[in-house]
Formats: C-alpha cells, structure tokens, sequence
C-alpha cells in the first residue's frame, strides 16, 4: 500500500466521529480526510474531497444517509460508501445495499472490523458486519428488492407519462442516470414495458394522488 | 318502597324530563279543571235565565188568553145571576170554540171538581175531577180550583198532550168567577222549553270537552316538543361525548406514542452514540496499552470493554421495543418484515411476509396504527392460537391500504369477539386505531384460522409530491 486510502467520516454524533478518527488515524495506510456532520455536506462536498471510501451514518438531521449514498452515487458511481449504523436489524441491511452502498457495518463492533470492512470493500468486495447478532445478512430471501425511494419517485414521474428527458429536467439528474434508474425499476418489479410501469403504480395505489391531475 | 327505589332508579336525563314535564301537566290539568268549571257554571247561569225568561213569556201569554177570554164572555157573566144556567151554558160555548194552536183550549171545573168545558178532551166533560194527580203525585183540579178561590194563579203538572197523548209538563193560568164557583184557565206545554234548554246545556257540554280536548291537544303537543327536544339534545351531546371520546384515544395513542418515539430516539441517538464513542476512545486506549505489553491493564480493559458493548446492545433493545427505527427510517413494510422474522425466530411459528415493493405512502398515523396492529395480531397469535403457520400481507391497491394477518391455528372464541371490551383488549385496541383512521377492521375466525384484515382508506395514502424526497428519519 503506497497511497493511503482516502475517507470521509459522515456522522452527526461527535464523539462516535471523533473515536472512529482517532481510531482510524492510526493505522497508517488510511487518511482521514474530514469528518462531517451531515448528509447535505457530504453531497455538495463530495466532488472536492474525492474521498476512496465514504463512512456514512443511516440517521442524520438533514439528508439521511441512504438518500445521500444514492444520490452520491447518481453522479459518482465508483464511489464507495459504507454505512456505518446503531441498527442490527436486517431490513437496513438491505435497505443500504438496494440503495447502492458497498457495505454495512454496526457501530459497535470491535474497531478491527472497520478496518477490515474498509479493506474488503476497497478489494472491490462487499462488506456485510458480522455483528453482534452473529450473521447478519440482508433480508432479501429470494422476494423482489425494495424499490428505493429515488427509484420510486423516478416510477412515479414515469408511470405519469413523462419522458426519460422530462424526468431528468424535473429531478435535476442527468438522462443516463434516469436510464439507469429505468433499467433497476424494470428488473426489480420484473416488468419490461412502460406501459406495464403506469399499470403496477396505478394497481398498487401508487398514482392515486395524482390521478385527479391525469 | 325501598324496592320500588331499587326498581325505579331515574338517570339526571329523566330526572330533567320529569321536572319540565311533570309541573306543565299538572298546571295544565289544573287550568283543565277551572275552564271546564267556571264555563259551566257561567252557561248554568245563562240557562236559567233563558228558561225563566221563557217560562215568563209563556206565563204572561196564558194571563193575556185568559183575560182576553174573560173580557169576551164578561158582558154574559157580568149581567148573569149565580144560577142563570142558560148564561154559563153559553159561556161554556164560548168557552169551547176557543181552542187555539195545536194543543191549545180553555177548560172549566166548577169548585166541586166537575168538568164543564174540555174542546180537545171531551171525555172529561160532565166528571168529577176532585183529587186528580198527575202521574207524580201532583195535584191538579184541586189546585185549580184553590188557586180560582184566591182570584187567580198558575199551575205547573204533567198532562197529556191531547194531539199525540204523551204526558208532557204543562203549565196553566185559572181565573176564578166566584160567582158562578167556577174555575177558568188554559195551559200550554212547557216541554220545548225544556228541549231548549236541554239543548243548550249540550252545547255548553260539548263546548266545554272541546275546550279540553283542545287543552289536551296543546298539552300532548307540549308534552311531545319537551320530549322531542329533549332527545335530540340527548342525541346530540352523546354525538358529543362519542366524538370527544375518540378524541380523547386518539389523544392516548398520540401521547403514547409521541413518548415512546422520544425515548427510543433518546436512547439511540443520545446514549448509544455517547457508549458507542466511549468504546472507541477505550479502544484506543487498549491500542496505547497493547504497545507498553501492560497484560493487567488490556485484561480490565477488555472487561470493560465486553460489559459497554452488552450496555449497547440492551439500550438497543430497548430502544427498539419502544419503538423500532425500522418503522421511521425504512417505512412500515420492512417494520412490518422485520416483525414478522423477529416473531418467527422467537416462536419457531413459520411465518411468511409478502408485500408490493412501495413503500413510504402511508402517512405517519397508519404506519404506528398497522405496526402496532401487526404487533398486536402475532402477540395473540403467540399466546393463543397454537398455529404452526401464519401470513403477513401488506400492499396498497385502488382503495387504500391493507394488512392481513392470517394464522391456521384454533380461532378466537366468539366470546370474546363479541365482548371485546373485556376479554380482548388487543381486540378493542386494534379496533380503536383502525376506527382512528376511518378505516375498517375485519376478523373472521373458525376452527381453521383466524384472518384479520385492517383496511386503511385512501385519505390515509400520500400524494406521491409527499414522497419524493421520502422521510429518511430527520434526526
């Protein structure tokens, strides 16, 4: 390891922030660059500090942490992004994985943990705690993914006839990623149309609120 | 009278009614009783009026019949001696020629009671009369002929009315020609007076049990109005109360809930983050301490250490029994899924979850009024049922929302489905929150299973602007 790997701690509690820096801080092929309070600053500061790795906590007061890691990654997708949580149970594993994020560790593991979650997801891997609770693993068991709530809010603009473009405009996103998003809505509910798309939201109460508007 | 008490124990509403209605009949009875006296006795007065008036009329006719008579056969008597027998038979012919009306006539008895003129009844001409009563005992030739003796006078009796034979009062004015003893007079009839005020006395009679029919009338209407009112205020302070009722359990869960989330939130963003960060400065120590090979020191600190994360993890647990994140920061399907699990796990109850993928559409109420009817469902299904399978569906459609809760296990007793305020307060309570929520709450059991069904309305679904940048737990 020549180059240290570049973080960024994001977690509202100053204590949690500065143990996990002060820890981090000693091994020597890790930089800490900053630590930050919230989601919003992790998201206007992201292309500035260019960090390897992100340390993101779940509960933040402005921008929770898996709307932040999605929207991070809508712009940078290399990005990698471990949620670092207080909750053990297994919906916000999966939760943080749908939404894009490399790994999941809880906060009150042995700090070797972090260390290693850091590595194994800069290896490319995918990082999922341990854990107090033995093997956590996430809640997917062979049932269709959540949609998240990026995606879902895409499906809506969708399913109310707009375009890709449109869509892009509307949610300040680029056209590619509301293509990607497309892609992930249609595998994830297994439908290939759009038509298909409007029929799910409207069956599932979904278009509701806005059908008076249609 | 103390069962009686027992029997008859009037609520504050009854007690209300009575003292409205009980002094408005009464008064009302009361001026009943006085119109219905003083009117009759105002009209008693009145009739006899009438009937005086009318007897006098009557009375003054016959006096003006027998003078006139008198007059018109005066220039015979006059100029007649006591026995001039040719003179009193041609006053009797007079006499008999003068029958008038329909039952008019003048009759004769000279002071012995014989007959001597009687046009219409003339049978009775040439007897002796003396001693005549009439059907009543009243004497009648004998008074004649006392009242001729004193001058003149009238006489009231029955007799019979000579154009249909009926026996009728009659009144009748004899004059006396004391020189011939004889005793002269005519009557009438005095029954349509009588009819007359019969008659009167009838609309007097039906005046007044009109007057009180009327009274009666006003009285029920009254009556009816006290009731009627009284009902609808009845009606609507119980609206009232019902409405303030719900307000108040809404209020209850609210509180409840508002401090459960409090605290949980207290614990896991407060407490655990300050354990969590003392564990990393003791970590860092234990680093510092691992470096200088101080065995003893590591030891009590590991032990340490060990003791902090079994805190951390029971103010988890607590945290999340109160109120769990899952339900804030991911929404009420996975809540719901990491429920159900947590339930299969601890009971060893095959327990499947299937969902439609949204999420986050359900406003904040119904996802604690679902959560906490999930939670309350498997409680019962736990204690219970004795199923070895249960089902947990929740999904939006066209209408709203809806949880289904399914179990194969023995049922819930009728019993206590019906009486659900005192057997299943977990019954009650799922009822309460759906009812908060105008949504619906169906429960059909048997033998097989039990499935409960909680149907939120769409009011409860939030327009999809709402949700698109979702809640993702704020603090």
């Amino acid at each position: 390891m020549t180059t240290p790997v570049k973080i960024v701690i994001v977690d509202d509690h100053p204590m949690v922030a500065e143990g996990i820096q002060a820890i981090l801080e000693s091994y020597d092929d890790i930089e800490v660059l900053c630590a930050l309070k919230t989601g919003r600053e992790i998201v206007e500061q992201v292309d500035r500090l260019n960090p390897d790795v992100i340390l993101m906590d779940l509960n933040m007061p402005d921008i929770g942490g898996l709307t932040a890691t999605e929207m991070i990654l809508e712009s940078r997708p290399d990005t990698r992004i471990l949620i670092l949580s207080m909750h053990d149970s297994p919906e916000y594993i999966s939760s943080a994985l749908s939404h894009g994020a490399k790994g999941y560790v809880l906060k009150d593991v042995p700090t070797d943990e972090i260390k290693n979650a850091i590595d194994t997801v800069m290896r490319g891997d995918r990082y999922l705690c341990t854990g107090a609770q033995g093997s956590l693993q996430p809640a997917d068991d062979g049932q269709r993914e959540q949609l998240t709530g990026r995606e879902q809010t895409v499906l809506l603009q969708l399913a109310q006839g707009k375009s890709n473009k449109e869509v892009a405009i509307a949610l300040d996103i680029s056209v590619r990623t509301v293509e990607t998003h497309r892609k992930n809505i249609k595998r994830k509910l297994g439908i290939s149309s759009t038509a298909g798309l409007t029929r799910y939201a409207m069956e599932h109460g979904v278009l509701q609120g806005t059908s008076a508007r249609l | 009278m103390f069962n009686l008490r027992q029997i008859f124990r009037p609520s504050y509403a009854q007690k209300l009614f009575l003292l409205a209605t009980v002094p408005l009949v009464v008064s009302m009875v009361m001026i009943a009783v006085l119109v219905a006296h003083q009117s009759r006795s105002f009209a008693d007065r009145e009739i006899q009026a009438l009937e005086q008036r009318m007897l006098d009329a009557k009375k003054e006719e016959l006096r003006n019949y027998v003078t006139q008579a008198r007059n018109g056969f005066y220039f015979i008597y006059g100029l007649a001696a006591p026995d001039d027998d040719e003179a009193k038979e041609r006053v009797s012919q007079i006499l008999s020629a003068m029958i008038y009306g329909k039952d008019g006539f003048f009759f004769v008895y000279d002071y012995d009671g014989n007959n001597l003129v009687s046009p219409r009844q003339t049978d009775y001409i040439g007897r002796n009369w003396s001693g005549l009563t009439d059907s009543q005992g009243t004497p009648v030739v004998d008074q004649f002929i006392a009242l001729a003796r004193q001058g003149a006078g009238y006489h009231e009796f029955l007799w019979e009315k000579p154009s249909t034979g009926e026996e009728a009062q009659m009144v009748a004015y004899v004059l006396g020609l004391q020189d011939w003893q004889w005793a002269i007079g005519t009557g009438v009839f005095i029954d349509d007076v009588n009819a007359s005020v019969a008659a009167a006395r009838a609309e007097v009679e039906t005046r007044v049990q009109r007057t009180l029919y009327n009274i009666g009338v006003i009285t029920f209407a009254s009556l009816m109005l006290v009731f009627i009112s009284g009902m609808a205020l009845n009606i609507r302070e119980r609206r009232l109360a019902d409405a303030k009722l719900k307000e108040l359990t809404q209020r209850v869960f609210d509180a409840q809930e508002e401090e459960r989330g409090r605290v949980a939130r207290e614990l896991h963003d407060g407490i655990s983050q300050i354990l969590v960060g003392v564990r990393y400065a003791l970590d860092s120590a234990r680093r510092r301490l691992s470096a200088q090979q101080d065995q003893r020191g590591l030891e009590m600190l590991d032990r340490g250490i060990t003791n902090l994360s079994g805190a951390i993890q029971e103010v988890r647990r607590i945290s999340r029994d109160l109120r769990p994140g899952v339900l804030d920061d991911l929404g009420l399907g996975p809540a719901v899924k990491s429920l159900t699990q947590d339930f299969s796990a601890r009971t060893g109850i095959d327990a499947k979850f299937t969902t439609v993928v949204f999420r986050n559409r359900l406003d904040q109420e119904s996802k604690i009024a679902l959560y906490r009817i999930a939670q309350e469902a498997l409680t019962n299904i736990e204690r219970h049922s004795g199923a070895t399978e249960v089902s947990v569906d929740l999904r939006g459609h066209r209408t709203g929302a809806t949880l289904r809760i399914w179990d194969n296990g023995r049922g819930i007793p009728q019993s206590k489905q019906d009486e659900s305020g005192k057997g299943g307060m977990g019954l009650r309570n799922m009822q309460e929150r759906i009812e908060q929520l105008e949504g619906t709450l169906t429960i059909s059991s048997g033998k097989n299973g039990t499935l409960i069904e909680a149907i939120v309305p769409l009011s409860h679904l939030l327009s999809p602007e709402d949700t698109e940048t979702p809640k993702k737990a704020a603090e």
